[in-house]
């Protein structure tokens, strides 16, 4: 089959679609650059290969909402640090999708251009913030797919979705070029349908990036080339803080099964616990609401972005801008995060966060002294259904709760399907130390040839 | 606990204009966040490790946006100049 052939039968599965997974397709470039790859014009590791990119990540020329009314007509003038990798290794980038506005959000539902699906069945989420990235990878509507993770925004969705996703150590990934919603915690990470794929995307986009002030100069590792490395006599700890209340006893048995698969390949387990995990929620919410409003302060509807049409003085247009312009959920979150900074609250809300987030990083470090790497379920529970939370907020924010604390230590998580409850697939992560992505892959890549879990709908 | 009073004063200094709707709901669900963050309090004041590193790169010059590129997302735009609302 030619590249051409094969972009078409993608394109051809986004037209049909009921999933709402892409805000904008790029129908005529993706054929362009379809051609070019069959031409031999294109050349590299993901030649002719058709990716969905997260619409939170700006590709020059190609319009870049974040799923917001605010950046409905934006057009960016230049490619983010991972969209210029790709273009470099001929991939082919048919359009960007769908996700909670501006990143915030669990389940695709804040969306301005309405609620993405989960393919598995229609009336539920796909999870979120990245669901259509995740809906379109499981739909075969694109092979691969770039999300971004603030507090699980592409472990959740590959979750969902049954598919694999990939948050990496924070500094991994340049964030140049992306949207910032929580910039001390996110990271854009890679979604496939195989571990193999998920780390040959991976592969691409890691490496520094002197745009990113937070981006690390370390070296990137061939993971592919090492995908088979020997997991026999690995290390791993499970803690019993991600099994607390309420999560599904369907998923926690799912997640031990998959444990004692890893245990008939001669890794070795062991509980643990890491007791200032009871914090993570909090201390995620209230450090992110407080960077997005920061982060969204930009939004005046002057430079670019919407704007009302008649002007009053400075400060009931930009009020005006940002009211019209903002959906309910992200002036949620400007608003708490603007009250946690204010004078006499700093020091209540921000700085016992901060706190928190070193008590929850030492936890890490005190467990990989003694771990390879830590198990756990990725969501307390398999997709939800459309409106069923989203009336809400706190019971939507609470949906988070195993996958905040690794943003919050800046550690990697690989998220990979282990299971199922009925039709909906069910997710575990696989936690490691920073830098130690390799780590997560082959463990992933064991349990995969060893397991039916792969996403084939 | 905050008030419908407090939520406005927050939606001023952050420029979001909020309708009497919005300012009902969020004053309700924000007492139950904030009531929820409250578990933070019990946390003993402890030094904070160094989360993020900041790598600056040396201040040289390089090709950025051309003025069309750059005024071509803005709303309003006269002689090649982004047009503000009045400030005084």
């Amino acid at each position: 089959m030619s590249h051409r052939e094969h972009v078409e039968e993608s394109l051809d599965a986004i037209r049909r679609s009921k999933l709402n997974a892409f805000i904008t397709v790029d129908y005529e470039g993706a054929r362009r650059q379809a051609e070019e790859a069959d031409a031999g014009e294109l050349d590299g590791r993901l030649a002719g290969i058709p990716i969905a990119i997260k619409d939170a990540i700006s590709t020059k020329g190609l319009r870049t909402t974040c799923a917001s009314k605010m950046l409905e007509d934006y057009v960016p003038p230049y490619d983010a640090f991972v969209v210029k990798k790709l273009r470099e290794e001929g991939a082919v980038i048919i359009g960007k999708t769908n996700m909670d506005e501006f990143s915030m959000g669990t389940s695709t539902e804040t969306s301005f251009f309405g609620p993405c699906k989960n393919p598995w069945d229609l009336e539920r989420v796909p999870g979120g913030s990245s669901g259509g990235s995740a809906a379109a990878v499981a739909a075969q509507e694109a092979d691969l797919a770039l999300g971004s993770d603030t507090g699980g925004s592409i472990r959740c969705p590959a979750s969902f979705c049954g598919v694999v996703g990939l948050k990496p150590t924070y500094g991994r990934v340049s964030r140049s070029g992306l949207v910032s919603y929580g910039n001390s915690m996110e990271q854009i990470g890679p979604i496939a349908r195989t571990v193999e794929a998920c780390a040959t995307l991976f592969e691409v986009i890691a490496g520094y990036d002197p745009l990113d002030s937070t981006s690390r100069d370390v070296p990137v590792p061939h993971y592919v080339a090492r995908l088979t490395d020997e997991i026999a006599g690995l290390e791993v700890g499970v803690p019993q803080d991600f099994f607390g209340e309420g999560v599904d006893p369907v998923v926690e048995n799912a997640t031990w099964e998959a444990i004692a698969v890893l245990e008939s390949l001669g890794v070795h387990v062991k509980e643990t616990s890491m007791p200032n995990l009871k914090y993570a929620l909090s201390a995620y919410y209230v450090q992110a609401m407080s960077e997005a409003s920061s982060n969204l302060a930009r939004y005046s509807g002057i430079i670019y972005g919407h704007r009302v049409q008649k002007d009053h003085d400075w400060h009931t247009t930009f009020s005006e801008n940002r009211a019209s312009g903002f959906g309910k959920e992200v002036k949620r979150r400007i608003l708490l995060g603007t009250y946690a900074l204010s004078a006499g609250y700093y020091d209540k809300y921000y700085l016992k966060a901060r706190e928190a987030r070193a008590l929850i990083s030492r936890d890490f470090q005190r467990v990989f002294k003694q771990f390879d790497a830590l198990i756990a379920p990725t969501m307390p529970y398999v997709a939800f259904k459309i409106g069923e939370k989203i009336e809400d907020p706190l019971s939507l924010y609470k949906v988070d709760i195993n996958t905040v604390p690794i943003n919050l230590a800046n550690v990697p998580s690989l998220s990979v399907p282990c299971g199922r409850k009925g039709r909906l697939p069910i997710g575990m992560q696989i936690i490691g130390d920073q830098f130690n992505e390799q780590l997560l892959f082959n463990i992933a890549f064991q349990f995969e040839q060893n397991t039916n879990n792969t996403c084939a709908l | 606990m905050i008030t419908k009073t407090d939520v406005e004063q927050i939606a001023w200094l952050a420029c979001i204009e909020l309708d009497e709707e919005d300012m009902q709901a969020f004053t309700i669900q924000f007492n139950a966040i904030l009531e929820y963050f409250e578990e933070l309090e019990d946390i003993e004041a402890e030094p904070i490790e160094e989360e993020e590193r900041n790598m600056l790169r040396a201040d040289e010059v390089t090709a950025s946006l051309t003025q069309q590129e750059a005024l071509a997302n803005a709303p309003r735009v006269e002689n090649g100049y982004f047009r503000g609302p009045r400030i005084l």
